[in-house]
């Protein structure tokens, strides 16, 4: 059956330049992502056997690889970057008070960037240091880029070290742009 | 023919196997790649560059360092660029700039014979009279010293910013600033080094610091080295810090690039600027500072046309002339304002190598060659005491002079972070303290000279960041350095005038004393005043002259003078740089291609961009037309994602909604709309939408494109108040949405493939469901905004492209039409429903813009409440109603006036033709005794044309509101 779901980008990829180091994009916007948020999100995670004493502002990979980001003490994100998503809302659309399900599957965009120069092209567009020294694997930046509300999340994607970009889906078309503008000079060819 | 230059190890930047050319002022010059255009100029023997700016005087580079305005070219693109900015491979055609005729014969140039017509201030006090003439002088001040042209039509260039970290941010890469960055970076710190030449190692690299210069290249090369391949330090050469911001924020220039610094803590190892000597004609083109004539030779291995001339107010030149005589120029005398130097091994070196020594004695005029516009000769006067010199002249012929009275500390990014100024009578220098947290300095700009001191005192500054780091580090070095390098009074004022101050504004002695006769004591007064240090050398060579002048004009110390406040910028940067890349998201919809596709014309919505209607602009009536009567007759289909979205959940969601909004909501039922209104405490209406109820918990709430925002953080500020069992989720992005409108909407979503009763019996007017259409999850919701049988369909952004393209396929049999929101304006208009914000203002409460239906008097609370019930209270000053007009009449635009008696009532708030109703309809602001049916209102329109327009009854279409309900 054909998918109903289309992304704002069409699931593009920036370049088919695989060099070791070169920066790369990709839209994963199709990939599953949901959520909890409300007083009792930490214990619905405990629940359902999943790490509930994450601190705010991090992210941390799952054995089945999927990865669990806190945004604040009662908001997590689960985000599964090799499961496409289906058509239907999450199985915990319906979930008990205080424990909210987020519409983050369709609110927001989710780009993976991957590259040696990554902190350094974001550095364009973004004033948080986001180099490894002061943004480490696991850690999650709630800010701005090119003007654009962004969450970026540092973890390891099939062992390599990426960020992960989370922009609301309607600026995804302007962020995409930007993000090619600024990373034109760091793939250019010697 | 190439240009000779001088063997290595002069010549450090150019690159002799590359000869470049451009082409200056209609005449071809060559260089090589890594000379700037004015060492290109020099290095064929032509110092002229400018006219300076008020008497247009000649003149030519005084600091090879790009310091002063002596420089300012035009370029193709730009105008004032400096000309030691600019390199040479890179130029197509320059010229001179603020002149009239040609840069060596400027008309112009007769002011400077009018010059004593023309002091300071002159124009303040000579042109506003008679009152209106400052028009007619300000046409011919400005075409005198417009400076360079602007070219408007040159193609922008690309700019952008770049944040960057580091530990420790070093400014200057001089020897202190390399051991201050070496220190650093081996104590752990990341850091960050920027210079604004290209090669490390500041005076390093030009000059000799001691007579033997014995150690002077390996240092450079041992610190240059060790600092390259040091993997804590990030090198930016060519580069200018132009400020001090709080907490170490740095922008550095580069190119066409503002980094944006973020450093922990910093060190200035700015350096200090060379001074000049002031004497009569100090401004001629030849003469220029001892660092300049050396960075003519070390960096760009020029070596002017001699015979030259030294004048020294220290040893530093003496210096300057032995590394000069040894590359081959013809010195003919070093001239020096002291009896003798501190260094007493200075004046056998000399005479060693032929040079006569002058001491006790100054240039006291300069003379230029026949062309008027370069050095010719000197006269030399022995001095008798501070600023007065004897009576017999000697009389040196000479194409070159180079000087120095002196260094001042480059103190401008210190003080941005409030360091203040101290001046040493003993050593006749200003040195900074008081630096702000976390700032330390290093070297000259830290009054200290010696080279092994400056090298100390660099590596304790690297100390002293390390410790502001909490990183451990070893003892500080003991720092001493004796040198004076400073001459206390290096003024020769002379009968004649024209010993010059400030080369940028063009002021001479008398103009700073003259500021003081006139009651200008204080420094920044004069500043104002004089406008001395306002030009884009920013004071760097007249800051210290002027504190010694208004200290003795005012019988005050130079200390108690002081020097007028430093800002940002250090140094002129383009504004193109400033502004960067300019971002401007703008929010699309997922339905945004297939309006492209479909021909849509698209005009912004808030911060979004949606289709206006379908088609070409030019026909835009003919199109809206067809959109409408397609609604009206068939079926139409609108994009409606930008609406806001709010999810209320949770056990008091309800009794949110009711105190949220002005309306009932605690027993509205599961299933159902309603209307949404919402006030501020002042009571006035500033949001509106549909409420929809999910479920007992659960409401689904839209809010206006450009209001949904401050709807959510009312919502959050209000709760944080309330503290009721609810979460609030803004949503707007993750439901889009379409409005499928017309007697066929029903027909096009069961062609779609509906699992929901769609029957106006199962679902009515105003009810809400959740089910699936053309396979997509959705939530639907009858509305009437457009006023026929529609359903407003809410899916995962995700889907809603594929349930646009499933619609259109459906509704293909009944021809289906998209519309925009030009067209839905049209239409709701129509049904005289009112837009937030377009039909409503900071000042509407309901009562005005018949809104009170949606207000519920019987419940104890909404936000806005008594505010609202006071307003109410009162009799009506204005009132919104719909009027007509005939397609001929002068059609009102939004924003016209309605007048009654000749007074402002009220406006018009919309206006269009309808072409279903066949006549022009709108909504204005009147007087409540103009607001009933039978009235007319007179409207202002275009070019204060007035209509009388009838008072109509809306809605103005199907007022019985049958064809929402079918």
């Amino acid at each position: 059956m054909t998918s109903n779901l289309v992304s704002p980008l069409r699931c593009l990829t920036s370049n088919d330049d695989d060099r070791s180091g070169s920066l790369k994009l990709r839209d994963l916007s199709l990939a599953t992502r949901s959520g909890v948020r409300g007083v009792h999100a930490s214990q619905w995670l405990k629940s359902e056997s999943l790490p509930h004493e994450l601190q705010p502002n991090t992210i941390e990979a799952l054995p089945d690889h999927r990865l669990l980001m806190a945004l604040s003490t009662r908001e997590f994100w689960l985000l599964d970057p090799d499961n496409p998503s289906g058509d239907t809302e999450p199985t915990f659309e319906r979930t008990k008070p205080g424990v909210w399900p987020l519409y983050n599957q369709n609110s927001h965009a989710w780009l993976v960037l991957s590259g040696e120069p990554r902190a350094d092209m974001l550095a364009k567009l973004c004033g948080v240091d986001l180099r490894s020294k002061a943004f480490p694997l696991g850690t999650v930046a709630q800010t701005q880029m090119a003007l654009v509300s962004t969450i970026i999340a540092h973890h390891l994607w099939r062992g390599e070290p990426v960020f992960s970009l989370f922009i609301d889906q309607s600026l995804t078309d302007f962020a995409w742009e930007a993000l090619q503008d600024a990373m034109a000079e760091f793939n250019t060819t010697r | 023919m190439s240009p000779s230059r001088l063997e290595h190890p002069f010549g450090q930047l150019i690159d002799r196997d590359t000869p470049v050319t451009f082409e200056f002022e209609g005449e071809t010059v060559q260089g090589y790649a890594g000379d700037n255009v004015a060492s290109a100029l020099i290095g064929e023997g032509r110092w002229l560059m400018s006219r300076s700016f008020k008497y247009h005087r000649p003149r030519g580079p005084l600091s090879l360092a790009g310091h002063d305005a002596n420089t300012l070219i035009q370029t193709p693109t730009a105008a004032n660029r400096l000309a030691e900015d600019l390199m040479a491979k890179d130029q197509g055609t320059l010229s001179g700039q603020n002149y009239l005729g040609s840069l060596k014969f400027d008309y112009y140039s007769l002011l400077d014979r009018l010059g004593r017509f023309l002091p300071v201030g002159f124009y303040y006090r000579a042109f506003f009279k008679p009152r209106g003439m400052w028009r007619f002088w300000e046409n011919v001040i400005r075409n005198a010293a417009g400076l360079g042209v602007a070219n408007l039509e040159a193609t922008p260039r690309y700019t952008d910013k770049q944040y960057l970290f580091c530990d420790v941010a070093v400014i200057g890469a001089g020897p202190a600033g390399l051991n201050a960055a070496l220190t650093a970076a081996t104590g752990g710190a990341e850091v960050l080094l920027v210079d604004e030449q290209e090669l490390l190692g500041g005076a390093l690299t030009y000059h000799r610091f001691t007579l033997e210069d014995d150690s002077r290249a390996q240092t450079l090369k041992a610190l240059s080295n060790a600092v390259a391949n040091h993997d804590k330090i990030r090198v930016l050469t060519g580069a200018t810090c132009n400020a001090w911001f709080s907490d170490h924020y740095l922008p550095v220039f580069q190119g066409d690039r503002l980094y944006k610094v973020r450093a922990k803590t910093c060190v200035l190892a700015t350096g200090s600027s060379e001074q000049p000597v002031v004497f009569r004609n100090n401004d001629l083109p030849g003469i220029v500072l001892c660092s300049g004539l050396e960075r003519l030779m070390m960096h760009h291995g020029v070596c002017p046309e001699g015979p030259a001339v030294i004048l020294a107010g220290n040893d530093d030149a003496y210096l300057t002339a032995i590394t000069a005589a040894e590359a081959g120029l013809s010195i003919a005398g070093v001239v020096d304002l002291r009896s003798e130097p501190d260094d007493l091994a200075l004046p056998a070196a000399l005479s060693e190598l032929g040079i006569t020594l002058y001491q006790s004695a100054t240039v006291y005029e300069a003379h230029s060659d026949k062309s008027g516009a370069q050095l010719g000769a000197v006269t030399i006067y022995p001095i008798e005491s501070e600023g007065k010199v004897g009576v017999t002249p000697t009389h040196l012929e000479c194409r070159l002079l180079a000087m120095s009275a002196g260094f001042m500390p480059a103190y401008q990014l210190a003080c941005h972070g409030g360091a203040k100024l101290a001046y040493h009578d003993d050593k006749s220098e200003f040195t900074l303290t008081e630096l702000p947290e976390g700032m330390h300095l290093a070297g000259s700009v830290n009054s200290t000279h010696d080279l092994k001191a400056v090298c100390a005192d660099g590596r304790n500054a690297g100390r002293g960041a390390l410790r502001a780091l909490a990183l451990e580090t070893d003892n500080d070095e003991t720092v001493q350095c004796e040198r004076h390098v400073n001459h206390p009074w290096p003024i020769f004022k002379h009968p004649k005038g024209r010993e010059f101050v400030d080369f940028d504004e063009d002021l001479q002695i008398k103009d700073i004393i003259n500021s003081a006769r006139l009651g200008y004591r204080d420094i920044q007064l004069v500043k104002r005043y004089s406008t001395v240090g306002m030009g884009p050398s920013q004071g760097r060579h007249s800051a210290l002259t002027t504190a010694r002048l208004i200290a003795d004009a005012t019988e005050r110390t130079v200390t108690e003078t002081g020097v007028t406040t430093a800002r940002p910028p250090v140094k002129p940067e383009s504004l193109g740089v400033l502004a960067g890349r300019r971002f401007h998201p703008i929010k699309k919809t997922p339905m945004d291609q297939r309006h492209l596709a479909l021909g849509a014309h698209m005009i912004p919505a808030g911060s979004w961009r949606r289709p206006a209607f379908y088609g070409a602009l030019d026909h835009r009536a003919a199109n809206i037309a067809a959109e409408a009567h397609a609604v009206r007759n068939g079926v139409g289909m609108i994009d409606v994602s930008t609406l806001g979205g709010i999810e209320l959940r949770g056990p008091d969601a309800a009794e949110f909604m009711n105190r949220i909004y002005t309306y009932g909501f605690l027993k509205q039922p599961v299933g159902k709309t309603r209307y949404a209104a919402l006030a501020n405490e002042q009571g006035v209406i500033i949001d509106d939408g549909v409420a929809a109820r999910l479920a007992e918990d659960h409401f689904y709430v839209t809010a206006t494109t450009t209001g949904v925002d401050r709807v959510y953080s009312e919502m959050l500020r209000w709760n944080a108040q309330w503290r009721l069992d609810l979460d609030i989720a803004q949503v707007t992005s993750a439901y889009s949405a379409v409005n499928v409108a017309g007697p066929f909407s029903r027909d096009v979503l069961e062609q779609a493939g509906c699992n929901i009763e769609l029957s106006s019996e199962s679902f009515p007017y105003l009810a809400c469901r959740e089910g699936m259409v053309a396979g997509i999850p959705a939530r639907l919701m009858r509305v009437g905004f457009v006023g026929e049988l529609g359903f407003e369909l809410h899916v995962p952004s995700l889907m809603a492209q594929t349930l646009w393209d499933k619609l259109m396929v459906a509704g293909e049999p009944f021809n289906i039409k998209p519309f925009g929101v030009e067209t839905q304006r049209l239409l709701r208009l129509e049904k005289g429903h009112i837009i937030i914000g377009q039909d409503t203002d900071g000042m509407s409460h309901p009562g005005e813009v018949g809104l009170a239906w949606a207000i519920n008097r019987k419940k104890a609370f909404f936000v806005g409440r008594r505010s609202v019930d006071i307003l109410m209270s009162q009799p009506l000053k204005r009132q919104l109603v719909g009027f007509t007009l005939s397609p001929s009449a002068p059609k009102p635009e939004e924003g016209h006036l309605v007048l009654r008696d000749g007074d402002i009532v009220g406006t018009v708030t919309s206006c269009e033709y309808s072409p279903t109703l066949a006549k022009v309809i709108g909504l204005a602001y009147v007087h409540p005794d103009d607001a009933q049916p039978d009235s007319e209102v007179t409207i202002r329109t275009a070019d204060g044309v007035c209509v009388q327009a009838p008072i109509a009854t809306l809605p103005f279409y199907d007022p019985g509101n049958a064809r929402q309900q079918l």
